[in-house]
């Protein structure tokens, strides 16, 4: 069984239409007038251990939603989902403890208090060991530095420095899968290289599952041998970045994305159907 | 030549054209405001509320009494809501709204501004206030008019007489709010500043207790202040209990209080300006 | 990565948390000390206005509708306890609405291994507003000596008993409030107008006319929250049956909000976007 295994998945959501006037108002009170959108259509996802997978589409394409549905967040409207042994949405608290997750625009930090106090309280959340705790926090500081501003409270950090603490936290209870949501928006060159170069790290040696949603492809080039691409629902692609290279030329991967979004649909040459052959 | 030809000169704005200028701010709220009319309809919902635990405490106060504090029960019935319906609209939250504008540095933008600071403050309290007059106070008094029949004022002399008293508590009321505001220049720990001055005025301004509850002491103290002016006296004014000459007294002690404050804020504010490091955003 | 199994070990996993979060708490506020005891004084001015209030009304009358000073601040001391440890920790169940839902902070508490009401609770107290419960103790013993109250010695647990009744009261019409907003987008304005309501038990039911009473007592029960529980614990005894219901009233309270808000969450995460 893969880690991630997501068959036929599909999240529709009701918009609800606010009638106009104060007429509207009343009815509505009554019986709402909305429209059935359909965020993710059928999509399959299956990811094995260790991988490192880069997942991208435009905004509204359905890839928050994928990954909420992932997460346990929101429950999927059709379709099966079964990630690291569960149902994410069935168990929450349980399949928590064994994922890690970092939003981009928000962070999962405690705002006021300290950041160091922010790790405390995690640790004591996702029940870490103290020597554990103690060998991760120095393990994640040669990498991502953050020792400096260990002691100041979130809101006093830029976001360069706030993305270092919010992945440190994410990882902090060696979960087996990582999400990230736009880890490298608003980031320098420098920021985004030791972020690149920590998530490389951690995938490796650790061998921990890491799923990044991302609009910057200068991520996906360095680190994803492998990606997905999401567009109204439907997956477009999802195989080997190195096939888009062989089928298309090593030039941009922007070019390459911008003629998927066009409809050319590539050879999939898709890593999991050879799966068998080599993890049997 | 005339300076206003010169290039790079200011024109010296004549009183007028700020006038129009306090005008146009005026509307401009009173506009503002009308996109939150709905949370007005269930803030209408929570007065009736709130006057109503006022209502059966009173009712039970005086069961089989006669009068206290010189109000018999219809007049404490009516001096209530009056008093509730009137703070509907000259509630104020300059406080909070300055101190924000203090903590964010946003007051350095405005003194590069050719206005008064404080001016144009008090414009769009106005304007605001306008608004919640037509919105809250009146609907509010009719829906309890319905509910709970309350006295009206004896004459058509005090009624009026009554609105020009309850304007100059709101300007009154405005002035206290905008120095505690400025307090924030001083000090980053405002909201007790701000909880103090509201418990100061809810006791004191006869919102909740008519002054002539209370003991001697109490009255000749509460005498030196202008916080009575704001609710108390034209309460009674409205009741037909200050009538005549005495009603004179009492707008004239309200201008007291107006110009007395005015001069407390622009010295305070003239003394901030200078001595404190704003804040740069 | 560790697992936990069993519902024993859950409950105290969340009662170990809840701790460090207080912990947390302090050791943040002790930091902004200042803020921290100016918050508690200003709670304490608001409380000094409902007692000047009683004091000023009492030098002018003897009793309201049988009802001495003494008794009445009894009463509001009771009322105080509870509504101190309410303020203290169910008092932002309100910013659940706009916040949780609307902004989608919801999503930050569903990623934890914890459960989502209580990580609600748990980050938004304000444990220093608990002062308003000490202030009540103090109300309660002074005016109860004023009156020649003297306690029993089942008054102590009783005491207990009612007050947490009458805290999960609170819990239980906060809880259901602020499950109403995963359901309607955003704050309804519900909230201000229950709190207000809420203050009507601070005073004998004997003062209300029928439909409010009955509100009070079987819609909204805060005739639990204050009058009811202090009138035994003043041996008024004709209250016993009233007064004996308050915990059972709070405990249907509180279990029949929470089942809206496991179903309001469920909304969440069916509809949610």
């Amino acid at each position: 069984m893969a880690l991630i295994e997501a068959r036929g998945l599909t999240k529709e959501f009701r918009i609800f239409r606010r009638r106009e006037g104060v007429m509207g108002a009343f009815r509505d009170l009554f019986q709402r007038d909305y429209t059935t959108l359909r965020a993710v259509d059928g999509i399959d996802f299956v990811v094995a251990e260790g991988e490192m997978v880069g997942y991208i589409g435009a905004n509204g394409a359905g890839k928050s939603t994928t990954i909420k549905m992932l997460t346990g967040i929101l429950v999927p409207t059709a379709g099966s989902v079964n990630v690291n042994g569960f149902i994410p949405y069935k168990e929450r608290e349980k399949y928590t403890r064994g994922i890690g997750v970092v939003f981009g625009q928000r962070s999962q930090l405690w705002w006021d208090i300290a950041v160091i106090e922010s790790f405390k309280l995690l640790r004591r959340i996702y029940n870490v060991s103290q020597e554990e705790f103690k060998a991760r926090l120095k393990k994640f500081d040669d990498i991502l530095e953050f020792g400096s501003f260990l002691h100041l409270p979130v809101r006093k950090l830029s976001l360069g420095q706030r993305m270092r603490c919010d992945l440190t936290a994410a990882l902090l209870h060696n979960p087996a899968i990582l999400f990230l949501d736009e880890p490298t928006i608003g980031l320098d060159v420098l920021g985004k290289a030791k972020i690149r170069e920590f998530l490389k790290e951690i995938n490796s040696e650790s061998k921990t599952t890491v799923i990044l949603t991302t609009h910057d492809l200068g991520d996906i080039e360095a680190l994803c041998p492998r990606v997905a691409i999401i567009d109204k629902g439907k997956m477009l692609y999802d195989g080997s970045v190195d096939n888009l290279y062989a089928q298309w030329g090593h030039d941009k991967m922007e070019d390459i994305v911008k003629k998927i979004y066009e409809g050319c649909k590539p050879e999939q040459y898709c890593m999991i159907e050879n799966w068998g052959d080599t993890h049997a | 030549m005339p300076d206003h030809d010169l290039p790079g000169r200011s024109r010296p704005v004549g009183f007028g054209n700020r006038f129009l200028l306090y005008l146009e701010l005026v509307r401009m709220e009173f506009v503002n405001n009308l996109a939150y009319r709905s949370s007005y309809f269930t803030g209408i919902f929570n007065y009736t509320i709130q006057i109503g635990a006022y209502f059966f405490l009173w009712d039970a106060i005086y069961s089989g009494r006669r009068a206290i504090g010189g109000l018999n029960k219809e007049e404490m019935i009516t001096y209530v809501i009056v008093a509730w319906v009137a703070r509907s609209f000259y509630f104020s939250n300059l406080d909070r709204r300055v101190a924000v504008e203090i903590r964010d540095g946003k007051i350095a933008l405005e003194l590069i501004r050719p206005y008064s600071y404080q001016m144009v403050k008090y414009a769009r309290a106005s304007g605001e206030a306008f608004f919640r007059i037509l919105f809250f106070a009146v609907p509010a008094g009719t829906v309890i008019y319905f509910i709970r029949p309350f006295g009206l004022p004896p004459d058509w002399q005090a009624g009026l007489l009554f609105l020009l008293a309850v304007i100059g508590g709101f300007v009154i009321n405005s002035q206290i709010s905008m120095i505690a505001g400025f307090c924030a220049f001083f000090t980053q720990s405002t909201s007790g500043i701000f909880r103090a001055k509201r418990v100061v005025m809810d006791l004191f301004s006869g919102l909740l207790l008519p002054i002539s509850f209370y003991p001697g002491w109490a009255r000749d103290i509460i005498k030196l202040f202008p916080f009575q002016t704001v609710s108390y006296m034209p309460n009674l004014i409205y009741l037909g209990k200050i009538t005549g000459g005495a009603v004179l007294k009492v707008i004239l002690l309200q201008l007291f209080w107006v110009a007395f404050l005015g001069l407390v804020s622009v010295l305070f504010w003239r003394f901030a300006v200078k001595h404190v490091v704003i804040q740069g955003g | 990565m560790s697992k936990q199994s069993g519902w024993r070990q859950d409950a105290a996993n969340h009662i170990i948390i809840f701790f460090h979060y207080m912990a947390q708490y302090i050791k943040t506020k002790m930091a902004y000390r200042a803020d921290f005891f100016i918050y508690a004084f200003s709670d304490l001015l608001q409380q000094s206005v409902n007692l000047i209030f009683i004091l000023v009304i009492f030098t002018k009358v003897p009793a309201i509708k049988g009802w001495t000073r003494d008794q009445i601040l009894f009463i509001y001391g009771f009322f105080l306890i509870p509504f101190g440890l309410y303020s203290g920790f169910l008092n932002h169940l309100f910013d659940v609405p706009e916040k949780y839902v609307l902004e989608g902070e919801l999503d930050r508490v569903l990623l934890r291994p914890l459960n989502a009401w209580f990580q609600v609770v748990v980050e938004t107290m304000n444990p220093e507003l608990l002062i308003g419960t000490v202030t009540g103790i103090v109300i309660m013993v002074y005016s109860g000596n004023a009156m020649g109250l003297v306690p029993t010695w089942w008054d102590f647990p009783l005491t207990l008993v009612l007050v947490v009744g009458a805290t999960m009261i609170y819990a239980g019409v906060y809880t259901f409030l602020a499950s109403l907003g995963f359901w309607t987008e955003g704050n309804m304005g519900l909230m201000p107008m229950v709190y207000n309501l809420s203050n009507y038990g601070r005073y004998p039911m004997t003062i209300y006319r029928g439909p409010v009473r009955f509100i009070l007592t079987w819609v909204l029960p805060f005739a639990f929250v204050g009058f009811y529980p202090a009138a035994i614990l003043m041996h008024r005894y004709e209250y016993i049956g009233y007064a004996l219901l308050t915990p059972i009233i709070g405990i249907i309270s509180f279990a029949f909000s929470y089942w809206v808000w496991v179903i309001g969450i469920r909304r969440y995460r069916g509809t949610g976007s």
